[in-house]
């Protein structure tokens, strides 16, 4: 019993910092807004409604909250994975600003090569995955491998990535798939798209296949980093190169390893968003949900569970834009300002962990924290 | 082929690119990792924009001078956000990667949303784009005549020559003088700098606001060749700048050299496309090669270079 009180003690004070940097965003928001001369409220309410949760004053003919809600659910779909790619990089301190092309890459992979295809759902969602995998895999141990053998920092090679990847799948857009109307990609299958489709108290709605997908990598990931050798090792890496080199631990064979983990989460991200909560692809355009995911990963404590509850958060203001922009009038640009002004504080997070120390109160320490030196140092006298 | 075209095009590239470089490498040798400088360029160029906009409307005409007021204007904006990423990095203590990508996230949401909500207010339209006068260009007489490298004199932009100068100036003042000593003491041995009684966190805080100002300079010089400001600016040229410095292993000199070469590639290869007569989807093709020669350069050159040794690492005080 008393383990378990400390356990969910430890748990919410690892919550206290990040909820601090939301309730920061939210002020300085509102702040941002009341100049404008609009009602906070009125556009959170917005971004609220927008999401499908909740009810519109009014809906159009066949759609309901429900609508909406799930088809939330299939923005989110690609932000839980995009978030844990990069929690995942972090982890092993890489810094995979390239997410964005890492989606775009597989998803214009199994746009082609599934997407257009006659094959039965039951066998286009898995090979569409397996792409999503593999290609997404294959960009994030390049990035990889360039780091380790030639010493490039993975920030410029992932950046130069994916300014290549978005002008080369746009030649082959504009070149053999364009839709002469739309001037996008022509639109995939029904059957190849990863949604199910259902009807409910006469009202529309689409579940995302990979939101299951999604559930079980948070899980997964958070078993590989906390319970195996594999984790432990990046882990390891992540916390001090040197020291675990000298424990004996591979550390290029490692970056290697975490950047195609991270690399193919990222894929599972471009193929649920591009096969799923989109059904084509814009030529040369780089989703932001790709650095939206940064913010994400610093915000849930660069850990699995807490990316997913970020993700959850933060896709509330990327869906909830457009209903809000065009009914509430502002423009729908304020939902990345809000993730911004949301990731300068959670970046901060170390600033505000120590006034907090400076006020009495105690705070689980963080990974790299000063506390974590200060016992390393005191244990050496 | 049109070796005058090469020639003009390549150096009104790759001057702006230079001068953004040359911020990295003050902010880099100081020792701090900068990767914002996509984001101070172009929240400098919008805040020239802006104010050129603002001006234009206020007075009712566009006057010549007015291309000098949007320079001072982007330097000082570039400043401004370079101000939140120092407070971010120093004062703050976050990851200086992260801090660099926040201020970069930041500053294109903040102009994509300052455009739409600005423009809509002055000019009455639903647009984010800004639309810029078109500058006035310089052929130096004489000079322009000599045969191959003649393009270098013609069609030069005002802020050509602006940046030549500023450029000697930054390279006198970062070898030259001790303010450029202990800045790049900074970067190598903050502690010796910190032993000779300078204050290591200050010199790093001008040395990134500085890197604001270079970077709002090349901002407003690309914005002037495409005669307006969009969201859609951010094409990468700050990362490109970052290549370019540490191709150019963090020293002016040769930087100068890595930014010229990224200059003239890219106007050979379009170039290359209208000489073709190839249709414009190629042209996406090929605008791939300034970023493709980046990774091929630096396959070969990282392995040699020799970054600041205190990169990246926050000042402390009390470490050993």
């Amino acid at each position: 019993m008393k383990k378990f009180i400390t356990r969910v003690r430890s748990a919410l004070s690892g919550l206290l910092v990040p909820a601090i940097s939301i309730v920061l965003t939210l002020i300085v928001a509102s702040a941002i807004l009341l100049l404008l001369g609009k009602n906070p409220v009125e556009v959170f309410l917005g971004f609220l409604r927008g999401s499908g949760m909740v009810l519109k004053p009014r809906y159009a003919g066949g759609q309901g909250i429900l609508t909406d809600f799930f088809s939330y659910f299939s923005i989110l779909t690609p932000m839980i994975f995009a978030s844990l790619g990069v929690m995942l990089g972090l982890r092993a301190g890489l810094f995979n600003i390239g997410v964005a092309g890492q989606m775009l890459f597989p998803g214009f992979l199994a746009s082609v090569l599934v997407g257009y295809s006659n094959l039965p759902s039951y066998l286009a969602w898995p090979l569409i995955i397996l792409i999503g995998l593999v290609a997404g895999g294959a960009m994030g141990s390049l990035i990889g491998f360039l780091k380790h053998r030639f010493n490039i920092h993975e920030v410029v090679t992932s950046i130069m990535l994916n300014y290549i990847v978005s002008y080369v799948t746009a030649f082959f857009i504009n070149t053999y798939f364009v839709d002469p109307v739309t001037r996008n990609s022509r639109t995939i299958k029904e059957t190849s798209r990863l949604l199910i489709s259902g009807k409910a108290d006469g009202v529309r709605f689409d579940f995302p296949v990979g939101l299951i997908v999604a559930l079980l990598a948070v899980f997964v990931i958070r078993f590989i980093l906390d319970r195996t050798t594999v984790g432990f090792r990046i882990n390891a890496v992540g916390l001090n190169k040197y020291c675990a080199r000298y424990a004996g631990i591979n550390v290029g064979g490692n970056i290697v390893l975490a950047m195609a983990m991270s690399g193919a989460l990222a894929g599972l991200a471009g193929v649920t968003y591009y096969l799923g909560f989109a059904n084509n692809m814009v030529p040369k355009d780089l989703v932001s949900l790709g650095y939206d995911s940064i913010a994400v990963a610093v915000l849930g404590n660069i850990a699995p569970v807490g990316t997913l509850f970020a993700s959850i958060l933060v896709t509330i203001f990327q869906k909830g834009s457009i209903y809000m922009s065009s009914n509430v009038g502002v423009p729908k640009d304020i939902a990345s300002v809000i993730i911004g002004i949301l990731l300068m504080f959670s970046a901060s997070g170390l600033y505000i962990e120590d006034k907090l120390q400076h006020l009495g109160r105690t705070v689980r320490p963080k990974r790299d924290s000063k506390t974590d030196k200060d016992k390393a140092e005191e244990e050496q006298l | 082929m049109n070796i005058d075209k090469i020639m003009t095009d390549g150096l009104s590239f790759s001057l702006p690119l230079f001068i953004m470089a040359i911020g990295g490498i003050y902010s880099e040798r100081s020792g701090v990792t900068m990767l914002s400088i996509e984001g101070f360029q172009g929240f400098g160029a919008f805040t020239g924009a802006i104010t050129v906009v603002i001006l234009r409307t206020a007075m009712g005409s566009s006057p010549n001078w007015l291309i000098y007021v949007a320079t001072l204007a982007s330097v000082l904006g570039g400043m401004l956000l370079a101000l939140l990423n120092a407070l971010m990095v120093i004062k703050l203590k976050s990851k200086m990667t992260i801090a660099g990508v926040v201020v970069n996230i930041l500053a294109v949401a903040l102009t994509s949303f300052l455009s739409s909500v600005i423009t809509g207010a002055v000019t009455g339209q639903a647009t984010n784009k800004i639309q810029l006068g078109v500058s006035p260009r310089y052929t130096i007489p004489y000079l322009s005549e000599i045969p191959v490298i003649g393009g270098l004199f013609q069609n030069i932009y005002p802020f050509a020559f602006i940046i030549i100068v500023v450029a000697l100036l930054a390279w006198y003042v970062l070898y030259k003088t001790s303010y450029g000593l202990r800045l790049r003491a900074g970067g190598d041995n903050p502690h010796s700098l910190d032993a000779a009684g300078v204050d290591v966190n200050k010199i790093r805080f001008s040395a990134v606001v500085l890197a604001g100002g270079f970077a709002g300079l090349g901002g407003i010089a690309f914005t002037y060749m495409m005669a307006n400001f969009s969201p859609s600016s951010y094409v990468g040229y700050g990362y490109l700048a970052i290549a370019a410095l540490i191709f150019g292993n963090w020293n002016i000199r040769t930087t100068f050299w890595t930014s010229m070469f990224f200059g003239f590639s890219r106007s050979f290869s379009d170039q290359l496309v209208n000489e073709l007569g190839m249709s414009s989807n190629y042209s996406d093709l090929f605008s791939v090669m300034p970023y493709v020669l980046t990774l091929i350069v630096l396959i070969f050159f990282s392995k040699h270079n020799r970054p600041p040794r205190a990169l990246g690492e926050h000042f402390d005080k009390g470490k050993r």
